[in-house]
C-alpha cells in the first residue's frame, strides 16, 4: 500500500499527536514547554538582573515588595519528532516488516506536522543514513511520505551507532520513536539510554513477524541471517521450537520490562494486523502517560 | 612405500561410521530469515540440555577425520621402498675397500653408506633383524643378526676403510648363509661404490639389493713409488725417486708431485698434467745421505690436484725407503771363519764392525742401541739382542735358549727349506759338511736337515730372528760353492729388507699393525697424521688397529722406534667410477640394484600433522566458540 493511499491520510487526520512529556522547543508550537516564555499562561516569577526586558517586570509586584522581578510565563513551543526508522536488511525478511515500519513512521510523522511540529527522517541500518531535513506544517507531509517511501533495507543493524552519530549532531531534544525489530547482536539497551540521557524521549515501536514469533513447524532448513550471511541448519521440530519461542518468549518480555522500567512506550507492530490501530493506540495510551 | 605395521590400517576403519554419519545428512532448504539471533541462542540451549546432536557437516568433521587418518597411517608405519617385512631378517654388506673412503657431498663413500645402513638398523619393524658384514679384502662378521639396535649401532660404528679389496662374493655369500632359513621377505642388501672392475655373481638364496653409494669421480694417483740409488762421482748417495702417476675419469688435470724426506726436508718437486688414461712415470732425482745412526732416510711422494680438491686422498701420498736403508750395519762378534768375514765384507752394502762379546759387554745401559745385524762366531751371549742376528759355529750348549747336541762327523744332509728367503737359489745337493752339532727343541724351525738333526734353523721372536748355522761352513766343501755365498747374501738381504720395514710386517693399508714387542709391553704408535694410538703386546706381538692412512707409521717399544710404510698404490682402487657387473649364478634373476634412499619413516611427518590438525580444530573450535 502506497504512503500516500488518501484513506490513510483522511484517517489520521483525526488524530492528534500528543507528547508525554513536555519538551523545549526553538519556536512557539502546540505543545507547553519546559521553558519560560511568552505565553498568556503566567508560570512563575524571579529577580531582575541587568540586560532583563524591562517589560516583563512586574510592577504590581515592586509596589508590594519594593523588589524588582520578572514575571515568567509558560512557552508554547513546537514538539521535534525524530522518526529513527530501521532500515536494515532484517527489516526486508520479509518486506513487509519494513512497509509496516514505514507506514507507522508515516502516521506519526502526519500527525506531528499537522499539529505544527517539526518532523525528521532518521533510518539507520549498520550507521545512521543520510537524514531528512526537518519539516513543519501539513503542507510538508508530500515530502516526508516521499522520504519514507525510498527507503530500501540493507546491511547489518547498529542500533548504538546509529544513535550515537544521531547526539553528535546535537539535535534539540524530542519524541525519538525508534522504529525496529531490535535485533541487534551488540542489544539495544545502551542506545535508548544515551537517548534518554540526551534528553529525548524514546518511543520504541517494534516490528515483528508472525512467522518470527511461531514459525511453523515441520521441515529442515538452512536459515541464512539476512544481515550477517551466516547459516544455521535448524530442523522444525517440535523441540526446537518449543526452544526457540522460549527465547523469543525471553526477548520480548525483556525488552517490555526495560522499556517500562525507563517509563518508556513499547508497542509491537505486528504485520499481520493494521498497523494503524498500533499507531492509534499508541497516540490513545499517550496523554495518559504524559500525565502521569 | 611399505607399512611396517599394516595392521594398524584397521584403525581406518572407523572413518566408515565417521563417513556414513556425514554423508547421512539430511538435505535441507534453504531459507533467508532476518536475523538467526534467537534461533543460534535456542540452538545453544538445545545443545545445553540433550548430550547427543545431530552430526552435521562441520570444519571439524573434516580434521577429526584428518586426524584419524593420519593417526592410523602413522601407526602403520609407512616408509620408503626397501623396508623389512615384519619378522624378516636383513643383511647388510658394506663395501670397505680403499675407494669408499672417496668424498663426494662432504663426506666419505663408506660414511653415506653407514648412514643408510643405520637408517635401515633404525627402520627395523617389530621382530626384524639384521647382520652387518663388513666386505674387505676378507669378508668379517661385524654384528650377527639381531635385534638389538644398540648392538647394531656399536657394530656400524666400527666400519672403517680397509686396505684395497673388497670380496662382495664372499660377504654375500657368508651373509646368505645366515638367512638360509631366514622368513620371508628377507635379504641382503649391498652398500658398495662397484668400482671393481669385473663381473661380481652373488650366489645366494634371498634377494640380493645392492645399492650403489657414489658416481664416477675423476682422480689423481699415484700408482707406484721406488727409490734407486744412482751415485755419481761427485754424489755417491745420490738416488733417483721413480714415481708413476696416472688420472682416472675423463679429462687432464694438471698435479704437483712433490718429494720429501719423511719428517724432513723437500727433496724435489714437479708440476704436470695428467690425461685419463695415460699414466705417466715421473723421475726425480735427490741426494739421499743416511742419518747418524746409518738408517737411511724414508721419501714420502704427495700428490697435489692443481685447482682443485682431489676426491680421493689415500693414493695422493706413498712412503719409500731411500737406497740409504739399504745399508746395513753388521757387528762381527768373536773369530769367524775367514769365508764367513769374506762374504759379508763383499757386500757393498754392509758397514762391518768387528768386536766382542766383552766389548759388548762393556756398553752402558744408556748407550744406544745398536741397529743392525748381529754375526756371532763361536760364544753367544745368554739372550738374543734385539733385531736380527747369524750364529755361525756356537761353541756353547745353547743359542738363545735352543739346545746344541754333541758334534756328529760327516752326516747326510736329508732336506732344505727351499722355500725360505734365506734358501733362495741356494741348494745343498752333493755339498759336504765336516761336522755339525745337532739343533734341538721345537721352536726352532730347521731350514737344513741332516740325518743327525737340523744343521741350520731359524730362532723367531716377537723382536728379531735368529739364523742358526751349527757347523763350522769352513768344515767341508760349502765354502767353495757359490750357494754359501748366495745363502749368506740371502741372510743379508732378509736383515736388510726387515730392517727397512722397520721390523714390522709389511701390510695393507688400512690393515692393523703387527709390532713385536716383548708380551705386556706398552705399544704407542703415531700414525702419518699425527694421532696417536697404543696398545699392549700379546703373545710376543701387540696388534694396534690403524686407520687407513697412507705414509709412515712409528712405533714405540719401550725406546726403540719401528716404522711401518702403508701405501695404496692400487689402480684398482684409485680408478673410482662404478664399473663392476652383477649377476646370480647361470644369470638366473638377476641383482637387483636399487638407488639408495635415505630410510626414515614417515610416522613422525604424520604424527606432526596430527597435531597441527588438532591444533587447527582446537583454535577453530575456541573462535567458533567464543563467536557464539
Amino acid at each position: 500500500m502506497s504512503l500516500l493511499d488518501p484513506g490513510f491520510l483522511r484517517r489520521l487526520a483525526r488524530l492528534r499527536l500528543v507528547a508525554r512529556r513536555r519538551f523545549a522547543g526553538a519556536s512557539a508550537g502546540a505543545r507547553r514547554s519546559t521553558r519560560r516564555g511568552s505565553s498568556a499562561e503566567f508560570a512563575d516569577h524571579r529577580p531582575y538582573y541587568p540586560g532583563d526586558d524591562v517589560r516583563r517586570i512586574d510592577w504590581n509586584a515592586y509596589a508590594r515588595l519594593e523588589e524588582l522581578v520578572l514575571r515568567l510565563f509558560v512557552a508554547e513551543e513546537d514538539l521535534s519528532l525524530y522518526l529513527l526508522v530501521d532500515t536494515s536488511a532484517s527489516l526486508g525478511e520479509p518486506r513487509e516488516k519494513l512497509d509496516v515500519a514505514k507506514h507507522v513512521a508515516a502516521g506519526l510523522g502526519y500527525v506531528a506536522l499537522t499539529g505544527s511540529d517539526r518532523v525528521s527522517v532518521w533510518p539507520f541500518a549498520d550507521r545512521l543514513r543520510a537524514p531528512s531535513a526537518p519539516v513543519r506544517g501539513k503542507k510538508r507531509v508530500g515530502t516526508l511520505l516521499r522520504t519514507l517511501d525510498a527507503l530500501a533495507p540493507s546491511g547489518e543493524t547498529d542500533l548504538a551507532r546509529a544513535v550515537d552519530e544521531l547526539c553528535a549532531r546535537r539535535p534539540r531534544p524530542g519524541l525519538v520513536a525508534v522504529i525496529s525489530d531490535f535485533l541487534d547482536p551488540a542489544g539495544y539497551q545502551r542506545p535508548i539510554d544515551r537517548l534518554l540521557a540526551e534528553r529525548h524521549e524514546p518511543v520504541l515501536l517494534h516490528v515483528v513477524h508472525p512467522e518470527e514469533l511461531d514459525p511453523t513447524p515441520g521441515g529442515d532448513f538452512v536459515l541464512v541471517d539476512a544481515e550477517r550471511g551466516t547459516s544455521l541448519e535448524v530442523s522444525l521440530d517440535e523441540r526446537s521450537l518449543r526452544a526457540y519461542r522460549a527465547r523469543v518468549r525471553a526477548f520480548l518480555d525483556e525488552l517490555t520490562a526495560f522499556a517500562k522500567r525507563r517509563g518508556l512506550y513499547y508497542g509491537r507492530v505486528s504485520t499481520a494486523e493494521d498497523f494503524e490501530t498500533t499507531l492509534l493506540r499508541y497516540l490513545g495510551a499517550a496523554p495518559r502517560a504524559g500525565q502521569a | 612405500m611399505e607399512l611396517l605395521s599394516p595392521l594398524s590400517l584397521a584403525w581406518l576403519g572407523l572413518l566408515a561410521p565417521l563417513v556414513l554419519l556425514y554423508v547421512l545428512k539430511r538435505r535441507r532448504e534453504r531459507r533467508i530469515v532476518g536475523s538467526t539471533l534467537l534461533w543460534e541462542a535456542a540452538l545453544r540451549d538445545l545443545r545445553a540440555e540433550r548430550p547427543w546432536q545431530r552430526l552435521r557437516p562441520h570444519l571439524s568433521l573434516l580434521l577429526q577425520a584428518l586426524v584419524l587418518i593420519a593417526g592410523a597411517l602413522a601407526l602403520a608405519r609407512p616408509t620408503g621402498a626397501g623396508q623389512v617385512p615384519a619378522g624378516a631378517r636383513l643383511a647388510v654388506v658394506v663395501d670397505v675397500s680403499s675407494s669408499m673412503a672417496a668424498r663426494e657431498d662432504g663426506q666419505t663413500r663408506l660414511e653415506r653408506a653407514t648412514g643408510l645402513a643405520r637408517g635401515l638398523a633404525r627402520d627395523l619393524p617389530p621382530g626384524g633383524a639384521m647382520m652387518l658384514v663388513a666386505a674387505g679384502a676378507e669378508a668379517e662378521v661385524l654384528a650377527a643378526p639381531t635385534s638389538d639396535r644398540v648392538r647394531l649401532e656399536a657394530a656400524l660404528d666400527r666400519l672403517r676403510v680397509r686396505g684395497p679389496g673388497a670380496d662382495l662374493e664372499a660377504a654375500v655369500a657368508l651373509a646368505a648363509e645366515r638367512l638360509r632359513d631366514a622368513p620371508a621377505g628377507s635379504r641382503v642388501v649391498v652398500f658398495t661404490d662397484a668400482a671393481i672392475a669385473g663381473t661380481l655373481v652373488l650366489d645366494a638364496t634371498v634377494p640380493v639389493e645392492v645399492r650403489p653409494i657414489g658416481e664416477a669421480l675423476s682422480n689423481h694417483a699415484i700408482l707406484a713409488l721406488d727409490v734407486r740409488a744412482h751415485p755419481s762421482e761427485e754424489i755417491s748417495d745420490r738416488a733417483d725417486v721413480f714415481v708413476r702417476l696416472a688420472r682416472f675419469g675423463e679429462g687432464r688435470g694438471e698435479v704437483r708431485v712433490r718429494a720429501s724426506i719423511e719428517g724432513g726436508r723437500e727433496l724435489a718437486a714437479r708440476r704436470l698434467t695428467l690425461e685419463a688414461g695415460e699414466p705417466t712415470g715421473l723421475v726425480l732425482s735427490a741426494e739421499l745421505p743416511p742419518d747418524g745412526s746409518a738408517r737411511g732416510a724414508l721419501v714420502r711422494v704427495e700428490l697435489e690436484t692443481v685447482g682443485g680438491d682431489d676426491p680421493f686422498p689415500l693414493d695422493d701420498v706413498a712412503a719409500a725407503p731411500s737406497p740409504a736403508a739399504r745399508r746395513l750395519p753388521v757387528f762381527l762378534v768373536g773369530d769367524a771363519p775367514p769365508a764367513v768375514t769374506r762374504v759379508l765384507s763383499a757386500d757393498r752394502e754392509v758397514e762391518l764392525f768387528a768386536t766382542s762379546l766383552a766389548r759388548l759387554a762393556e756398553r752402558g745401559a744408556d748407550a744406544p742401541p745398536l741397529d743392525g745385524l748381529f754375526v756371532y762366531a763361536g760364544p753367544t751371549p745368554e739372550a738374543a739382542p734385539p733385531g736380527d742376528s747369524l750364529v755361525v759355529a756356537p761353541t756353547g750348549d745353547a743359542v738363545f735358549g735352543v739346545g746344541l747336541g754333541a758334534p756328529v762327523a760327516r752326516p747326510t744332509l736329508v732336506s732344505w727349506e727351499e722355500g725360505d728367503p734365506r734358501l733362495r737359489f741356494v741348494r745343498f745337493a752333493d755339498v759336504h759338511l765336516g761336522a755339525i752339532r745337532p739343533i734341538e727343541g721345537g721352536s726352532a724351525r730347521a731350514l737344513l736337515t741332516t740325518d743327525a738333526g737340523p744343521a741350520i734353523a731359524s730362532l723367531s721372536r716377537p723382536d728379531g730372528e735368529t739364523t742358526l748355522v751349527a757347523f763350522d761352513p769352513a768344515d767341508g766343501d760349502w765354502t767353495s760353492r757359490p750357494d754359501f755365498v748366495v745363502f749368506f747374501r740371502n741372510v743379508l738381504e732378509r736383515a736388510r729388507e726387515r730392517r727397512a720395514a722397520g721390523g714390522i710386517a709389511p701390510g695393507a693399508l688400512g690393515a692393523p699393525l703387527r709390532v713385536p714387542a716383548p708380551d705386556g709391553a706398552r705399544v704407542g704408535v703415531t700414525t702419518p697424521s699425527g694421532r696417536a694410538l697404543a696398545g699392549t703386546s700379546r703373545g710376543g706381538v701387540a696388534v694396534i688397529d690403524v686407520p687407513a692412512e697412507p705414509g709412515v707409521f712409528v712405533a714405540r717399544v719401550g725406546e726403540r722406534e719401528r716404522f711401518a710404510l702403508r701405501n695404496l698404490t692400487d689402480a684398482e682402487e684409485s680408478d673410482l667410477s662404478p664399473r663392476a657387473v652383477f649377476s646370480r649364478r647361470g644369470g638366473a634373476g638377476g641383482v637387483a640394484t636399487v638407488e639408495p634412499v635415505e630410510h626414515r619413516e614417515a610416522w613422525p611427518f604424520l604424527v606432526g600433522a596430527v597435531l597441527a590438525l588438532l591444533a587447527i580444530e582446537v583454535l577453530w573450535g575456541t573462535r567458533k566458540g567464543a563467536a557464539a
